[in-house]
C-alpha cells in the first residue's frame, strides 16, 4: 500500500528582484505527494522552480503560502522536528568541507545533527565500504575526484538516518562509470533500506532508469505527475518512421503536411524517410491513404523508440496537453 | 545530551583546522606578537618613564583581550562568509539542531581552542616586557566567563548580519578596530562604556591583574552590571540571530553567493 511521506500542498513562492524590484514567481501553486520507499524524479527546465521547491522541502527557504509535511510534521511550524526526517545533497560539489578528510566530514555532519562519534562509528564503516571509499577515509576531500566527492556527499546524507533523501543533480559532472555506480547505490538504498528519494536531474537517462514516477514542473507549475512508464507509453505508440522505395509527389507531401504538421520528410531518389507522430492511433490509415495515391512501395515501418528526454522535451513544450487530455 | 555532541564535533573541527592551517596560525601569532613588540617599544622609548610600568601592564592586558575579542566576535563573521561562499551554510541549515546551536558551538570551540594560544601569548608578552601580572585564576575566571557570554551575544549579532548581508567583509575589517577601541579605552575615560558588551569585564580583569584586586573586593554594582551585560547581550544576540535566520530563509539567502 502506498503511504505518503512528503506532502506538498499549494506551495507558492515569489522573489523581488533587487535592482528592478520586479516580482518573480518562482513557484506557483505546486502540489504533489511522495510515497514511502519510492524514487521520485522532480524535473523541469532551468528556472522552472525545481531548486526553490527542493529548498522549501528542506526547510531552507520559507514558502509565501502553502504547506509541506514530512512524515506528517509541518515543516514550517516544526521546522527542526521535520528536518530530523530529511537530508539532502544540494547541487554542485559544495556539500563538504574540503580541508577535512572523508571520515572527518562524516563525523562532523553527524555531530551537527546531535550524534556522537561513537554512535556513528559502525555506520560510517559500513557506508565507507558500501560507497567504496574505505581506502580513502583519511584522504582530504579536496584531493578526491568529483565522483568520489559526490559519493561522499550522498554517504553523509545517508548517515543522517533520515527517511527522505533529496538529491539535486546527483550525477552532474560525473564520469560515466561513477554515474552508473551512483545509480546502483541509490537503487540499493531504496531497495534494502526502505528510504525515499527525491531526485532532480537534467540527465533523463538517469531519471528513466531510476524513477518510478516523475513530477514535471514548468514556469512554477506542475505540468505532469505520472509514472515514467505511462509517459513513455503515451508517446511511444504513435511515433513512426516509414522508409519508402521512392519519393513523395508534391501533392502527397502537401496532403501529409496538412494532416501531420510535425512531419519530418527526408526525400531521396531511391529511399526516402518519413517520420510522423500520430495524435491518434487511427491516423495510421490516413497516412496510408495518402501513400496509396502514388502506390509508393513501403520498404519498412518502424515504431520509433522514443527516449525519456524526448518525452520530457515534448511535455515541457506543451505537446502533451492534447495527448494527456485525450488519455484522460 | 545532543548539544554536547554538536559542541564536541565543532571543537574537533576547530582543532583539526587549526593544526591543518598551522602556518596560518603561526603567522597570525607572530603578527600579534610583533604588534605587541611595537607597542612595548613605543612606550619604552617615548612614554613617560614615571608611568612606564603601568602603561606596559595595561598594554599587555588590553591587547590580549583584543585578540580574544577578535577570535570570538570577528571570526564568527568570517566563518559564516566562508561557509556561505563554499556552500556549506545550507548543510548547516539542514541540521535539526538549528543553526544557532551550531554557531554557539563554533563560538565556544574557537574560544576553547584559541584559549591555549592566548595563554601562551600572555606569558610570552609578560616575559618579553619583564612585567609579571597578577594571574589570579579564581578571581579572573568568573568575570571572564561572564564577559565571554556578552562577547558571544555580540558574535551572534555579527553572525546574523553576515548571513543576510553579502558585502559585510568591509565592515568586518573595520570591526577589528572597533573591538580594539572597546578593549583599549579605560572605563574611567568613558564610564558609559560599562554598558557596552565586554568593556566592564575587561576593566575588572585589569583591576585584578594590574592592581591585585580580588573578586570579593568588587562592589555588588560592578558584578550586577557584568551579569546584566552577559544576559542582555546574549539574549539580544540570540533574538537578532534568529530574526536574521528567518529573514534569510524568506529571501533564500543561505545559498552560496
Amino acid at each position: 500500500m502506498t503511504q505518503p511521506i512528503v506532502e506538498v500542498k499549494n506551495l507558492k513562492k515569489s522573489y523581488k528582484k533587487r535592482k528592478t524590484k520586479e516580482i518573480i514567481t518562482a513557484v506557483d501553486d505546486i502540489s504533489f505527494t511522495v510515497n514511502k520507499g519510492e524514487i521520485l524524479g522532480l524535473l523541469g527546465p532551468n528556472g522552472a522552480g525545481k531548486t526553490t521547491t527542493i529548498k522549501m522541502i528542506c526547510g531552507l527557504v520559507r514558502p509565501d503560502s502553502g504547506e509541506i509535511t514530512i512524515n506528517g510534521i509541518d515543516n514550517q511550524k516544526k521546522r527542526l522536528h521535520a528536518q530530523e526526517h530529511i537530508s539532502a545533497v544540494l547541487e554542485g560539489n559544495r556539500n563538504l568541507y574540503w580541508r577535512l578528510t572523508v571520515r572527518e566530514n562524516m563525523e562532523y555532519f553527524a555531530g551537527n545533527r546531535g550524534m556522537s562519534r561513537k554512535e556513528v562509528a559502525g555506520q560510517i564503516d559500513k557506508l565507507l565500504v558500501q560507497f567504496r571509499l574505505k581506502d580513502k577515509e583519511n584522504e582530504m576531500v579536496n584531493r578526491l575526484s568529483r565522483g568520489m566527492q559526490q559519493k561522499l556527499a550522498i554517504a553523509v546524507a545517508m548517515l543522517a538516518g533520515s527517511e527522505v533523501i533529496l538529491l539535486d543533480e546527483p550525477t552532474l559532472g560525473l564520469d560515466i562509470e561513477t554515474g552508473y555506480e551512483v545509480r546502483e547505490l541509490l537503487r540499493e538504498i531504496v531497495r534494502t533500506e526502505q528510504r525515499t528519494i527525491i531526485i532532480t536531474s537534467h540527465d533523463m537517462d538517469v531519471i528513466q532508469d531510476l524513477c518510478e514516477r516523475t513530477v514535471i514542473i514548468n514556469t512554477g507549475k506542475v505540468v505532469t505527475n505520472d509514472r515514467v512508464e505511462n509517459l513513455m507509453k503515451l508517446f511511444e505508440v504513435r511515433a513512426y518512421a516509414v522508409k519508402l522505395d521512392g519519393h513523395l509527389s508534391e501533392e502527397q507531401h502537401e496532403l501529409l503536411i496538412k494532416k501531420f504538421p510535425q512531419l519530418v520528410y527526408t526525400p531521396d531518389t531511391y529511399q526516402s524517410m518519413l517520420e510522423v507522430d500520430l495524435t491518434q492511433s487511427q491516423e495510421i490509415y490516413d497516412l496510408f491513404d495518402i501513400l496509396k495515391i502514388e502506390q509508393i512501395p513501403v520498404d519498412t515501418i518502424d515504431r520509433k523508440t522514443i527516449n525519456f528526454e524526448q518525452v520530457f522535451m515534448k511535455i515541457v513544450k506543451g505537446v502533451t496537453v492534447y495527448a494527456l487530455s485525450e488519455r484522460a | 545530551m545532543r548539544f554536547l555532541n554538536v559542541l564536541n564535533a565543532n571543537i574537533r573541527r576547530e582543532y583539526i583546522l587549526l593544526k591543518r592551517y598551522l602556518p596560518n596560525t603561526i603567522a597570525m601569532l607572530i603578527t600579534f606578537y610583533v604588534l605587541f613588540l611595537g607597542m612595548f617599544a613605543g612606550i619604552s622609548l617615548i612614554g613617560d618613564p614615571s608611568s612606564q610600568d603601568t602603561n606596559i601592564q595595561y598594554v599587555i592586558v588590553n591587547y590580549i583581550f583584543w585578540f580574544l575579542a577578535m577570535v570570538v566576535v570577528n571570526d564568527i563573521g568570517w566563518q559564516i562568509t566562508n561557509e556561505a561562499t563554499q556552500g556549506t551554510l545550507e548543510q548547516l541549515g539542514m541540521s535539526p539542531m538549528g543553526i544557532w546551536k551550531i554557531m554557539l558551538s563554533r563560538l565556544l570551540s574557537t574560544t576553547l581552542v584559541d584559549f591555549v594560544i592566548i595563554i601562551g601569548l600572555l606569558y610570552l608578552s609578560m616575559f618579553t616586557a619583564g612585567q609579571w601580572l597578577n594571574v589570579d585564576v579564581l578571581s579572573i575566571l568568573p568575570i571572564l566567563i561572564l564577559t565571554l557570554i556578552s562577547m558571544f551575544g555580540l558574535g551572534l549579532i555579527i553572525a546574523g548580519f553576515t548571513m543576510i548581508l553579502k558585502q559585510i567583509q568591509a565592515f568586518l575589517q573595520i570591526l577589528q578596530f572597533i573591538l580594539a577601541g572597546l578593549t583599549f579605552v579605560p572605563l574611567s575615560v568613558a564610564p558609559f562604556l560599562a554598558f557596552f558588551p565586554f568593556v566592564k569585564g575587561i576593566d575588572m580583569v585589569r583591576e585584578i591583574m594590574i592592581n591585585g584586586v580580588t573578586l570579593t573586593e568588587f562592589a555588588a554594582a560592578d558584578i550586577a552590571i557584568l551579569v546584566f551585560n552577559a544576559v542582555f547581550y546574549f539574549g539580544v544576540g540570540l533574538v537578532i540571530f534568529l530574526r536574521c535566520e528567518r529573514f534569510a530563509m524568506q529571501k533564500g539567502l543561505l545559498a552560496h553567493y
